[in-house]
Formats: C-alpha cells, sequence, structure tokens
C-alpha cells in the first residue's frame, strides 16, 4: 500500500519535472517577444519594490552608521578638498559662455543649425540590489511618476550610462551600454570620424567595430556621442581607445574602448530630456 | 492538517528570507561568486519535508527570482526544478549520510546548477566566467553543513 502510494507519486513528479522544463525553455525561448517578465513587474511593482527595499536596507544602514560616527577631522578635510574642487570647476566654467557665443557666431557664419541643447536633468538613485553579477543593468529609483520614457539616455558625473530599457510604477531598469545587446554610434573627437560600439558583457570594455586597417585612429582617442542616432544627445563623452591591434589575417583593426563613467561604483546618475 | 499548513508556512517564511539574501547588495569581489542561497534553502525543505515541499515551489521560486533579477523568464526555474527533482529522488539517501558526506552530495547535487548555468548564459550570451561559477559552488559546499544546521535548528524551534 505504502510502497503503491510511493510510487504513483515518483511518476506524478516525473510528469510535473517534464511540464515545469518545458515550460521554462519555452518562456526562455518567447521572452524578447511577449515580454512577459516586464508585464509581471509592471503589474506587481508595488509588491517588488518593498523587497528591493528590504534588500537596499543593510547597506543603507551600514551607510547613515558610517556617516554618523565619521570623525569631524574627516568631513573637514572632505569639506576641504570639495570646496577647492567647486572652486577649480566654477574657474572652468566661466569660459563657458564666451566659447558657447563664439561657437554659436562660427556656426552662424557657416549657416549650421543649432546645437542641441538638453533642457531638463533629473537626478536619480541607484538601487543597489545585487542582479546576477554577469547581467549589465542597474535599477535607479525614478518611475512612471516622474515622465520617464524608454529610450531616454542616462550619464553619470564622467560620461554615458546607458538607456531606460523598462519603466515600472516607483522603480525602472536602465540597461548598461557595455550589454552586449547595445550599440551606440560614437564619434572620435580628434578627427569627427563616426564609429560603433558596442557592449561585450565585461563593464571595463565596450568593442569598436567595422574599422578599416587604414583608419587615422590611436591609443588615447576620445570618443563622443555623435547626436545622431536619436537616442543619446550629442557631446557626453564615452570612452577612451585603449587598446588597438593589428591582424592582418583580419579585414578590420581589434579596437577595445574603456568606458570613462564609473559604471560599477556610482550612486547617483542623471537623467535627461 | 494544521502540521501540513505550518510546514508550508515556514517554508515559504525561510523563502522569502532567502530571496532577500540572495539579492542583498555585497562588495564587489563577492559580487560575482555569491552561493545560490536560495537553491540551498530550498534544498533544505525539500529533504525536511519531501512530501510537500515539491517541484512547483522550486518552479515558482525560480520565477520569482527571475523577476527580481530581471534575468530571462524561467532561467533560475529551469535549474531549481532540475535540483529539486534530483532531491526529491535521493532524499532518503542523503538524509542518513554524515556531514562530510552530505557536502560531497550537495556538490553533486549542484552539478545541474553549474551545467545549466554555463549552457544557458552561452545560448543567451550573457557574459560569464566559470572560475566564479565553480567558486560560488565551493563557496555553498563550505557553508553547508552550518546552513543545514541553522535551518533544522530553525524549524524544530517553529514547527513543533
Amino acid at each position: 500500500m505504502n510502497n503503491n502510494l510511493h510510487f504513483r507519486q515518483n511518476n506524478f513528479t516525473l510528469i510535473k519535472l517534464v511540464l515545469f522544463i518545458v515550460i521554462s525553455v519555452y518562456l526562455m525561448y518567447t521572452d524578447r517577444q511577449l515580454k512577459l517578465g516586464t508585464e509581471v513587474r509592471n503589474n506587481f511593482s508595488y509588491i517588488i519594490q518593498p523587497i528591493y527595499t528590504i534588500a537596499e536596507s543593510p547597506l543603507k544602514l551600514y551607510k547613515n552608521t558610517s556617516l554618523y560616527i565619521d570623525t569631524k577631522k574627516n568631513i573637514i578635510k572632505e569639506n576641504n578638498a570639495l570646496k577647492k574642487k567647486v572652486l577649480v570647476q566654477s574657474g572652468v566654467i566661466q569660459q563657458i559662455p564666451p566659447l558657447k557665443a563664439e561657437n554659436k557666431r562660427l556656426k552662424k557664419l557657416l549657416s549650421f543649425s543649432s546645437s542641441i541643447d538638453t533642457s531638463k536633468i533629473l537626478i536619480a538613485e541607484l538601487i543597489k540590489v545585487n542582479l546576477s553579477p554577469f547581467s549589465n543593468k542597474v535599477i535607479i529609483n525614478k518611475g512612471d511618476s516622474d515622465n520617464l520614457f524608454l529610450g531616454q539616455s542616462v550619464v553619470d558625473s564622467f560620461g554615458v550610462l546607458g538607456v531606460i530599457s523598462e519603466i515600472n510604477q516607483n522603480f525602472s531598469v536602465v540597461t548598461l551600454i557595455t550589454d552586449p545587446g547595445h550599440a551606440i554610434l560614437a564619434v572620435n573627437a580628434r578627427t569627427n570620424k563616426r564609429i560603433v560600439l558596442s557592449g561585450t558583457g565585461d563593464n571595463r570594455k565596450l568593442k569598436a567595430k567595422y574599422i578599416s586597417l587604414n583608419e587615422d585612429i590611436i591609443e588615447g582617442d576620445i570618443l563622443m556621442t555623435s547626436g545622431l542616432d536619436n537616442i543619446f544627445p550629442g557631446g557626453y563623452t564615452i570612452g577612451e581607445i585603449s587598446v588597438i591591434k593589428k591582424e592582418l589575417n583580419q579585414d578590420f583593426l581589434h579596437v577595445k574602448v574603456s568606458p570613462s563613467s564609473a559604471l560599477s561604483s556610482n550612486r547617483e546618475v542623471m537623467l535627461l530630456w | 492538517m494544521v502540521v501540513i499548513n505550518k510546514i508550508h508556512i515556514i517554508s515559504t517564511l525561510l523563502l522569502l528570507f532567502a530571496i532577500i539574501l540572495n539579492i542583498l547588495p555585497l562588495p564587489s569581489i563577492l559580487d560575482s561568486c555569491r552561493p545560490p542561497i536560495l537553491l540551498l534553502f530550498l534544498t533544505y525543505c525539500t529533504l525536511a519535508y519531501p512530501h510537500n515541499i515539491n517541484l512547483t515551489y522550486a518552479f515558482i521560486s525560480g520565477l520569482v527570482l527571475d523577476i527580481l533579477l530581471i534575468m530571462p523568464l524561467g532561467y533560475n526555474a529551469l535549474y531549481f526544478t532540475v535540483t529539486i527533482y534530483l532531491i526529491m529522488m535521493y532524499y532518503p539517501q542523503i538524509r542518513l549520510q554524515s556531514s562530510w558526506n552530505k557536502m560531497f552530495s550537495i556538490l553533486i547535487i549542484l552539478i545541474p546548477f553549474f551545467l545549466s548555468s554555463t549552457l544557458l548564459n552561452s545560448i543567451l550570451k550573457i557574459n560569464y566566467s566559470i572560475i566564479d561559477v565553480l567558486i560560488s559552488i565551493v563557496i555553498s559546499v563550505i557553508i553547508w553543513p552550518s546552513l543545514f544546521n541553522m535551518l533544522r535548528f530553525i524549524r524544530q524551534k517553529y514547527t513543533q
């Protein structure tokens, strides 16, 4: 009797196993088209948000306590350093309005259209939960209520970070420029040549594709957004060319770019309109 | 019936706690080689109550993890289901083993985790390093006996 029961359950378990494997493979196969995960996150964001908050709270608590315990000496030191930095940067900023005016005048002479000006900037905070270590996505704490839109560009103080790929009630998902499925049209600041950069999955490098062997390109060239892809506004730094390898049996140069934004360590990001 | 309800409640609470542990931010050195904590908790629950905690639990918690980690839906659910199936096959043997033996059997049970994560990562073009996956398996084998004892202590305290 007991044995029979055991046997029956075993059979049932096997059926369940096959069923679940088929379902999960089907879900993975159709993930790109159906976007079921996005849909679920969208509808249940009021449950997911608290889970993220709870998971993030130990880190926040640690940060707050360390801030509280931090010595006065350290704070004064940091304050002085920041003051110096502000002084230097405001000195640099002073030169910008005349430069802008000059630029405008020159462009008028060449009958160019006016340059792109971003009108609004919103600062968002990263929600520091541990996504899969191999995924190139981060979560930010702004959502539907802040009028974000899909494909909005996200930058930090050093350069371009990524685009918004999913918007939920109180949080959104940013796909970084190093994601393997992401590409960006850059322009070389020295030569004004356009270059397509695509992600590698590694947060420390991008790769530049289809650069012919005789192209004028050297290590240390700075790449900027071109503004031609209608996603990123022009003129933001992307990174710097770090490696150029010439292999004679290949048609194109092997070029690696190191992104300038602090992709894995920053806490605050800016959203551009 | 009351006991069975109690079992489900305590396992669900344990799994929820494990989910939070799984997405807890860590220093970046530990980040890439963190052990699959939810899977270990699920393994314990299955070893403790093989008739109540079954493949449905594994599949659903895998899906929940996929949704929270912004992975392709079904990625974690697949290897959770396979691992828990293995445990449901062999739980009478594993229960009787000494703790050294248990460490060895958890190493074998985590093979589907290793295989499916490497296979799926390469199919879905997710960048990964095999060494990190191996380190995470070694860490989970090392922490398994203490985790097992801790969870048994909690379970015995709250289900009696």
